[in-house]
């Protein structure tokens, strides 16, 4: 493991921003610590800069604990969330920084920075000031920036926060694609689940200063391991009174359950293939997502969404359709459980 | 129609206001500083008393600007750039000068540095004269014009946020680096304003030296000083002289300020 | 996000911690805690009832009305051309503006007791201004209304300088919806604009009292400083201390705080409530 938290805990003043944070990252990898704001996402990943201290609790880098460290000898990288360039130099004066503190020479340096300028394609760009770059570009001179004193761990806060939504796609991939080039351990933050699950190898939920659950992008959605990790993965709705729905049962010490638009499939009532199973349902809304529809729609009065191809029959606002619930979280304070539809299992055995 | 009628009354308005409450006296300084004549004016101007008090007026600015320079450059690093106890009371005491009547404040300083104030007992020890004398002077100076720099510089490095410097500790650089590289090319131009509006200040302190001068003749005279002593003795012309150097020195200093409040606002806005 | 408020946190990365605040600290303690702590000492010896004599006195009581008077006189003078100039200089073009915008700083940059003997020399009987009144028979040196208009010249820039940035940022949009709902441009300034404006202009104005009230260098001069009648807080004050009554200059000088601040802290009040 290249990166370690042991219970690192962290307050300002009655605020607790860290609880017996443990995690850890192992070299080469990429990781995602993934939470709302306010979660204590950002102060776990100053405290690995060293930009705050914890109370208490060791953390590790490259098996030295790092602790009391100053933040310029742990050998990291770190790019803010608004970039942090220096806004009176160049793109070359900027990345050039470090070196210039670590007193290189100057061919050294000429020749590092263009490296990296060629590295983070922005080639032409040498004399610019942050002032006349696109935010997508002061991204890249940030990274390049951060890479120039060669650390092993790079850190990134927010870092497609600020970029347009357009851009930031790209810069993703981009990122991604970059990182595993130079094969750099990396540790970034974000409150975007869709920018964690397409950039992380390994997940980390915080809420409210804890840890909620590590994993793959994979297993943190198909295994949410508590009720916060379970709301905040993928669209879920919650619902009460599950039982009302055909093949659900309620079940001792579950009152409530979230339903995901993929559990749910909706047709045409004369498509429907399962009728034990389904339900009658109305649509409030339909709106179009790009790759497919997302319906809203509401059965017994309880609204929540679901997908539709648009290869299938188009369906509009008002209309009476079939709602088949596949699956639903069942989750209390502490647990989370997945239920499938009861109905549809047996149907399933029947037909057979 | 009714606009354009209200704006030129508006305009005609600001303008009268600003000529006879501002302008004419400005330049009735001037006329009457050559009324009598050249001569007359460098005669006022040349004589030794008139040089002392020209002296020790740029001596006490001086100090003043350098003192507070320093101080505004220190003080808004730790009040912006950091997170401590008891911050809201600093900066909440480094602007006490402002709310304080010069002619309160010299008093305070006779109270804290005379010979029946607290400290007057450790100088008379040291054999060091504070009160009635030149020292005394300089520190009233100061005095007055302490938060002038910092709270010019403090504003613009808040909004400027801490992550540059953060950034380029990371990397190593220390804290003399920092300042040189990062933080003050950032503020050089709201630095240069605050020094300027400081020495501006500085020159025309007239409550507080007052006060601490007790009027002791060449000794403690600053321009402001002596500026009064000539009026009262019905010496106008040699007082407007003495005055127009005065004003001549404050329109250099207020055009320098100007040029350098324009390029704050043109580097702010990038 | 998270910003510690409650501790100095050593360790955190900019360097430069100590040294700063060691210095800062130096300084404030000698240019400000020092001073401050002579306050006590001045009222040694001195019982609340010399105190209440002192500030109850005859001579006292007449210079509150001379300085409070003026003062809320001259402020309220310059309030209204405070709005006019700064609206001029955001929302006009005309020949000059440049010029005329620095030129706001004047009272700023002059040493007061120059302009102190300037309009002294100007608004006395023989002078430029003061001859004009004088032949309709007012007199303005060495009267209060002397007082009053070195107090507009020093507070002008604070009541301009606080409302030209406000007025600079308003968005125009208000007042375009406002027309486009037919509203004339008066209705529109008093209900639009001037809410706007509103807490920096009292900010403002609470600047120019403040600076007005403490006013000396300027005033010594054309207030002719006669008890009971021309003479101000600031000239008592003086006047005590050329007797050598400190605790007598002190006591004044401490009602002259509290006003100072009180004044200060109520439109720093109106402010906050505005927002």
């Amino acid at each position: 493991m290249y990166v370690e938290l042991k219970n690192v805990n962290k307050k300002f003043g009655n605020f607790t921003a860290a609880e017996n944070i443990s995690f850890s990252v192992p070299k080469g990898s990429l990781a995602g610590i993934l939470g709302p704001s306010g979660s204590g996402k950002t102060t776990i990943l100053r405290m690995i800069a060293g930009l705050e201290t914890p109370d208490s609790g060791d953390i590790i880098i490259d098996t030295q604990k790092v602790n009391e460290l100053s933040p310029n000898r742990r050998g990291i990288g770190f790019v803010f969330q608004n970039y942090a360039l220096f806004r009176h130099m160049t793109v070359f004066e900027n990345i050039a920084f470090g070196l210039e503190i670590q007193k290189k020479d100057k061919t050294f340096i000429k020749n590092r920075v263009h490296e990296l300028i060629k590295l983070v394609g922005m080639e032409g760009f040498e004399n610019r000031r942050p002032h006349q770059l696109s935010g997508g570009q002061k991204q890249r001179v940030a990274f390049a920036r951060a890479l120039a004193p060669n650390p092993h761990l790079l850190l990134l806060d927010e870092p497609f926060a600020a970029i347009d939504a357009k851009v930031r796609k790209e810069l993703r991939e981009w990122l991604k694609e970059t990182v595993k080039k130079v094969g750099i351990t990396s540790i970034f933050v974000t409150h975007d689940q869709e920018e964690a699950a397409e950039a992380a190898d390994k997940i980390i939920i915080v809420n409210r200063g804890k840890v909620e659950q590590i994993g793959t992008p994979a297993e943190i959605y198909k295994n949410p391991a508590t009720p916060f990790a379970a709301k905040f993965i993928g669209d879920a709705v919650e619902i009460e009174n599950y039982g009302n729905f055909h093949g659900f049962k309620i079940e001792n010490g579950f009152e409530k359950a979230l339903i995901r638009p993929e559990f749910v499939r909706i047709s045409k009532i004369e498509d429907e293939i399962y009728p034990y199973a389904s339900e009658r349902g109305t649509v409030d809304g339909v709106s179009f997502k790009g790759r497919s529809m997302e319906i809203k729609v509401n059965v017994r009065g309880k609204s929540f969404l679901a997908y539709h191809s648009l290869e299938e029959a188009p369906i509009f606002a008002g209309e009476k359709v079939s709602v088949l619930i596949y699956k639903m979280y069942l989750y209390n304070n502490e647990k989370v459980k997945l239920i499938e539809n009861a109905s549809l299992k047996n149907e399933q055995e029947f037909s057979i | 129609m009714e606009k354009s009628f209200v704006k030129k009354i508006l305009i005609f308005l600001g303008i009268l206001f600003l000529a006879i409450m501002l302008v004419l006296p400005l330049v009735s300084v001037l006329f009457h500083a050559f009324e009598n004549g050249i001569k007359v004016f460098i005669k006022s101007i040349s004589n030794e008393e008139a040089l002392k008090a020209l002296q020790l007026t740029l001596i006490a600015a001086g100090a003043a600007v350098i003192a507070n320079t320093v101080f505004g450059i220190f003080a808004s690093f730790l009040i912006t750039k950091f997170s401590f106890r008891f911050k809201k009371i600093f900066s909440l005491l480094i602007d006490v000068p402002l709310a304080v009547s010069p002619v309160v404040a010299g008093l305070m300083l006779i109270f804290a540095f005379g010979k029946r104030g607290w400290l007057g007992p450790v100088l008379d020890y040291l054999g060091t004269k504070i009160i009635f004398d030149i020292p005394g002077i300089l520190i009233a100076t100061i005095f007055v014009t302490f938060p002038l720099v910092f709270r010019e510089i403090a504003p613009l490095m808040q909004t400027q946020g801490t992550e540059e410097e953060e950034a380029a500790a990371m990397m190593g650089a220390n804290w003399f680096c920092i300042f040189r590289k990062i933080t003050f090319p950032n503020i050089k131009w709201a630095l240069f304003y605050g020094s300027a509006l400081c020495a501006s200040r500085a020159l025309g302190e007239f409550g507080a030296v007052s006060v601490i001068s007790g009027h002791l003749r060449e000794k403690t005279n600053t321009m402001t000083l002596y500026v009064e002593i000539l009026f009262n003795e019905f010496e106008l012309a040699s007082a407007f002289a003495v005055s127009s150097i005065l004003v001549m020195i404050s329109l250099m200093i207020l055009i320098l300020r100007t040029i350098a409040e324009y390029k704050a606002k043109k580097w702010e806005d990038k | 996000m998270f910003k510690g408020t409650f501790s100095a946190d050593k360790n955190k990365a900019i360097p430069g911690f100590g040294l700063s605040f060691g210095i800062t600290f130096a300084m404030v303690g000698f240019v400000v805690l020092v001073p401050l702590a002579s306050i006590p000492l001045m009222f040694d010896g001195y019982s609340f009832k010399d105190f209440w004599e002192t500030i109850a006195d005859k001579q006292a009581v007449y210079a509150y009305v001379v300085s409070f008077s003026c003062a809320a006189f001259a402020s309220g003078v310059n309030l209204f051309f405070g709005i006019v100039l700064a609206w001029i200089l955001v929302r006009y073009n005309f020949p000059f503006k440049r010029l005329l915008d620095g030129m706001i700083e004047l009272p700023f940059a002059l040493p007061t007791s120059v302009a102190g003997i300037s309009l002294t020399a100007l608004y006395s009987d023989k002078g430029l201004i003061g001859g004009l009144f004088n032949m309709a028979g007012i007199k303005i040196s060495y009267t209060p209304a002397g007082i009053v208009v070195s107090m507009i010249f020093v507070g002008i820039p604070f009541v301009v300088r606080s409302i030209q940035p406000v007025l600079e940022k308003l968005d125009r949009h208000y007042e375009e919806a406002a027309q486009i709902m037919g509203a004339d441009s008066t209705h529109i300034f008093f209900k639009v604009i001037f809410p706007e404006i509103f807490p920096a202009a009292i900010s403002g104005f609470g600047m120019a009292f403040a600076r007005s009230l403490g006013e000396y260098g300027s005033v010594v001069f054309i207030s002719g400083n006669i008890p009971y009648k021309t003479q101000t807080l600031s000239l008592v004050v003086m006047n005590k201390l050329e007797q050598f009554n400190y605790p007598g200059a002190a006591s004044i000088a401490l009602v002259m705080l509290a006003a100072a601040s009180f004044v200060l802290c109520l439109s720093h009040i109106l402010q906050i409530k505005r927002k």
